[in-house]
């Protein structure tokens, strides 16, 4: 990648960056939201999540290249799953996510 | 309230982060070295633009020989969904100067997003001690992108299971979640909306549409669980 092609994606992406990172706050900031507005953004965390991991673990090709390599990574997650109902850690959720991951890789 | 207490109150909270982010900014630097990005670049990129996704997706795309507007395009269609988490921090910067509010929200990812919205919830968590969360975040990704770049190739780190650690903390992060009506049906449709936007080659924007129809389901399902109640004082009158 040439100097000139490196700072026009760098420049562009880090505009178009900061405007979706700032701008919704800094328009709703301060201003009394009707209760409708603070409902619904009650409702972004456990949605939002849900769409990091469904688009982590989902693909409608995932299945193509056997049963296995998406399967690995489905029975990893149950596996954070339990150990986030048991812990609520972050950090143990993260170990035996690796973890578990790297062993069902090795079967 | 000490700027000590702060520090290491953030600090704590940002671990699992910091570790996720060592682990998967080594192999980002070693891509975008592979593409022949210098450690300066590599470094600028990841303190001002700070996008883990994207950081992968411009070498690849790149590699791929995709031209220069499609990969600014795709990156910020993918970037998009930083909307949501800024619209959902805005209650919690209420009556707070502009320019911490400005400086927070520069600087938010999907983790420390996560991280917190978690430590808002349970209470006595304060936006400075979020944005140190932030800054603890960003300078473990710089630091590990740089590495990557300078030393990356002596170090083999598999990045699917590196990558998994982030996983991990989505997963946590939605089962710690309160378990209610709106907030399951929140996360089943989000999800269903994931796949589907993925199977009609709508990949960019996945998460941000997954994640909007679930706010909406959810949002939808709340009024109608509302009027019932409404209804039951109507008809006694």
């Amino acid at each position: 990648m040439t100097n000139q092609e490196f700072l026009l994606v760098f420049l562009c992406c880090t505009v178009t960056m900061l405007i979706c990172r700032c701008a919704p706050l800094m328009l709703l900031k301060g201003k009394s939201l009707p209760e409708q507005v603070e409902r619904a953004l009650g409702f972004i965390p456990p949605a939002a999540f849900a769409a990091l991991v469904a688009n982590d673990l989902l693909s409608p090709t995932m299945f193509d290249a056997g049963l296995w390599p998406a399967g690995a990574p489905l029975v990893a997650a149950l596996v954070v799953v339990v150990v986030a109902r048991l812990t609520k850690s972050l950090l143990w959720c993260a170990i035996a996510g690796v973890v578990s991951y790297a062993l069902l890789m090795m079967i | 309230m000490s700027l000590r207490e702060d520090i290491s109150l953030a600090f704590k909270a940002a671990l699992p982060i910091v570790l996720g982010y060592i682990a998967i900014g080594i192999p980002c630097g070693i891509l975008n070295d592979s593409i022949g990005l210098n450690a300066i670049q590599v470094l600028a990129m990841s303190i001002l633009f700070y996008s883990g996704a994207g950081q992968f997706m411009i070498p690849n795309m790149f590699l791929a020989g995709a031209p220069i507007a499609s990969i600014i395009a795709s990156v910020s269609l993918v970037n998009t969904r930083q909307m949501l988490y800024s619209a959902s921090f805005a209650p919690m910067c209420e009556g707070i100067k502009k320019r911490l509010a400005f400086m927070f929200s520069a600087c938010v990812t999907d983790e420390s997003f996560g991280v917190n919205t978690e430590k808002f919830e349970e209470g006595d968590w304060t936006v400075r001690r979020a944005l140190f969360v932030n800054c603890f975040s960003c300078a473990s990704w710089s630091a590990s992108n740089v590495l990557g770049v300078l030393i990356g190739s002596l170090l083999n780190i598999p990045l699917a299971i590196a990558a998994f650690a982030m996983t991990s903390i989505f997963i946590c992060l939605m089962c710690t979640q309160k378990i209610t009506v709106e907030n399951v049906v929140a996360v089943v449709v989000a999800m269903a909306g994931v796949f589907l936007c993925k199977a009609v080659g709508l990949s960019g924007p996945a998460i941000l549409l997954g994640a909007i129809m679930g706010v909406v389901a959810a949002f939808v399902v709340s009024t109608v669980r509302r009027k019932p109640t409404e209804g039951e004082v109507t008809a006694g009158d």
